[in-house]
């Protein structure tokens, strides 16, 4: 059986060090206690400014995680054995979404602060008074849930399958993990679209983007493999996964990196060129009310910041495997998602340009780490790689033509 | 045997060679042999195999290849003209204002660009290529050694230039014949 040796082809250790695990766990914790007990102090000072900026951060986290399980979905149906040494780090992202549905609390606590559809003033409104139906309290509360619910399911089922394998290394599991991807795929894709429009569009009720769900999902893919690249590269700085996870897969990491980069371009430069295009009223107004002041500014960086200048500097081979060139863009890029989120939501609540806010730090701090806790609770005792994936020695020993 | 016309007669001189040349049973004794070889000295090596074989490349010492700054000229040329073209036919040529859009705006403009720097990539990546590979080239003196069709079975063949410094003919017969080629042959060009 291929899986009887599954480390013989490597000298990696699989498991993190109790110590090293603990020491980590503590530092996420303070992080977490420190974060927690600001944003509270804000909740209770400045309600307003706290819901969009933890609303912010909030799905900052969680794109990452649908980032991740889209990652896994693929991988699954693709088949592929060249990414399998990252699949159980993959998983552990993915792995902090069913506990979103918690978070998600705040969010609705918030919902009469940050989304004016809630407002009365809504009901006599001649284009949301027909959206009421749809975009009220209960619902959105409800949309949330179910959402949550699904990716948790998904989430679940994909994590304990594989987790099973790791001691069997059956590859019934792997045949039953490709069964769970295709739907999970398109279900995917639509819950995400829910959870965007519901999240982020309806920030501005009257505005519409059918594509906006695969905008969203787009950044969180690419913050998820920024995320996944700095983790990889953490645990190699601590000695963890040299040889599983080398040169090669590091070049294929900074492959989907410049992948994501472009695909983000694509997706948010369709969106604009046609409602540029378009230029009607029900649409233009969006961009319109994003591109004032230093809102405008802050337009232009992204374009640079989150497309050009990152697509240009991760085009050429040599920097997909110079640690030092991907580290870099890997936090750069994190950076820019988190940018591109604040560019969508707080100009609803600054409108005249932009106005930093301690609470957008301490609300990113908290949950960044209570998401950090959530994975890093999943790598306690247990393998950083899915030993019993048949495909496991093919990616060990996997090379880029 | 084909009739010698008068312009493919030689001079009389004595035959020209392109290598000696040796095959091998598996990729593995391939990658050995042009390992051996290169320590040996000999730079003007060449490899057939029916498969890209992981390592050959490092194993030849053979660069990048440099079709990726091709490509990437031919995208940014491709990028300049379809940004003449818009600017040009739209702003100078024949000026005509459509739903009050400008003249020339950069943002309508970007899918054309996009379209013709793929465009142009794609004529590069594929002339530049085979241009690259002397393709198309209908012969080459490596259809001179005996077993060459292995090359495209269940072969792996390694050919020693003869133009390279050190070559002379039994030092590198003898140099293949020890690292389990079979057949080996001084090949004529």
């Amino acid at each position: 059986m291929a899986q009887e040796h599954p480390h013989q082809s490597a000298a990696d250790n699989y498991f993190l060090a109790p110590g090293m695990w603990a020491t980590v766990r503590n530092g996420l914790a303070f992080l977490a206690l420190a974060g927690w007990i600001a944003s509270i102090a804000g909740f209770a000072t400045n309600r307003e400014q706290f819901h969009f900026s933890y609303l912010t951060a909030f799905l900052f986290c969680v794109s990452i995680g649908l980032g991740a399980l889209f990652f896994v979905l693929v991988q699954h149906l693709s088949g592929s054995a060249c990414s399998v040494t990252v699949r159980r780090l993959e998983e552990s992202i993915m792995r902090t979404l069913p506990f979103g549905v918690v978070l998600f609390g705040l969010v609705v606590t918030g919902i009469h602060y940050t989304y004016h559809w809630s407002h009365e003033s809504a009901k006599t409104d001649a284009v949301l008074k027909q959206k009421l139906a749809y975009l009220n309290a209960d619902w959105f509360t409800i949309r949330g849930v179910i959402v949550f619910g699904l990716w948790t399911i998904w989430a679940l089922v994909l994590f304990r399958k594989s987790r099973a394998q790791d001691v069997d290394g059956a590859i019934a599991h792997t045949r039953n993990l490709v069964k769970w991807s295709a739907p999970g795929l398109l279900l995917l894709f639509i819950t995400a679209s829910v959870a965007s429009f519901d999240w982020i569009m309806s920030l501005d009720p009257h505005w519409f983007s059918t594509m906006f769900g695969v905008y969203f999902l787009t950044g969180g893919g690419l913050g998820f493999i920024a995320v996944l690249i700095l983790i990889c590269l953490a645990l190699r700085n601590a000695g963890y996964l040299n040889n599983a996870i080398n040169e090669e897969h590091y070049h294929d990491l900074g492959k989907w990196l410049f992948c994501m980069t472009a695909f983000w371009g694509y997706i948010a430069f369709s969106q604009y060129m046609l409602i540029w295009y378009g230029n009607l009223p029900e649409e233009i107004f969006w961009f319109k009310n994003r591109l004032v002041g230093s809102w405008e500014g802050m337009a232009i960086f992204l374009v640079f910041g989150h497309f050009l200048i990152p697509f240009f500097a991760l085009l050429p081979r040599a920097s997909k495997r110079n640690f030092k060139v991907l580290t870099f863009f890997a936090v750069w890029l994190l950076v820019m998602h988190y940018a591109d989120i604040y560019w969508q939501v707080m100009p609803v609540l600054h409108k005249n340009g932009i106005s930093p806010h301690w609470l957008d730090l301490a609300t990113l701090v908290a949950l960044v780490s209570t998401f950090g806790l959530i994975f890093w609770a999943q790598l306690r005792e247990r393998p950083l790689v899915p030993v019993g994936d048949p495909r496991l020695r093919q990616s060990l020993a996997f090379h880029n033509a | 045997m084909a009739a010698k016309l008068p312009f493919m007669e030689t001079n009389g001189d004595e035959p020209k060679y392109y290598a000696v040349m040796s095959d091998f049973n598996t990729p593995e004794d391939l990658l050995r042999a042009v390992r051996t070889a290169r320590t040996a000295g000999y730079t003007q090596l060449e490899a057939f195999s029916p498969f890209p074989i992981h390592g050959i490349d490092e194993a030849m010492g053979e660069g990048r290849s440099p079709l990726g700054w091709i490509v990437i000229l031919c995208a940014l040329a491709g990028i300049a003209l379809a940004i003449l073209l818009q600017w040009w036919t739209g702003a100078i040529d024949y000026k005509l204002v459509i739903a009050g859009k400008p003249l020339f705006a950069l943002e309508p403009s970007v899918p054309i660009i996009f379209e013709l720097g793929v465009l142009v990539s794609a004529f590069g990546a594929v002339i530049g290529m085979l241009a690259l590979n002397k393709l198309p080239q209908y012969w080459h003196p490596f259809f001179n050694y005996t077993a060459h069709a292995g090359a495209s079975n269940d072969r792996f063949l390694l050919a020693i230039s003869a133009t390279d410094p050190k070559f002379k003919t039994d030092e590198v017969k003898a140099l293949l014949d020890s690292l389990g080629g079979r057949n080996t042959e001084l090949v004529e060009s």
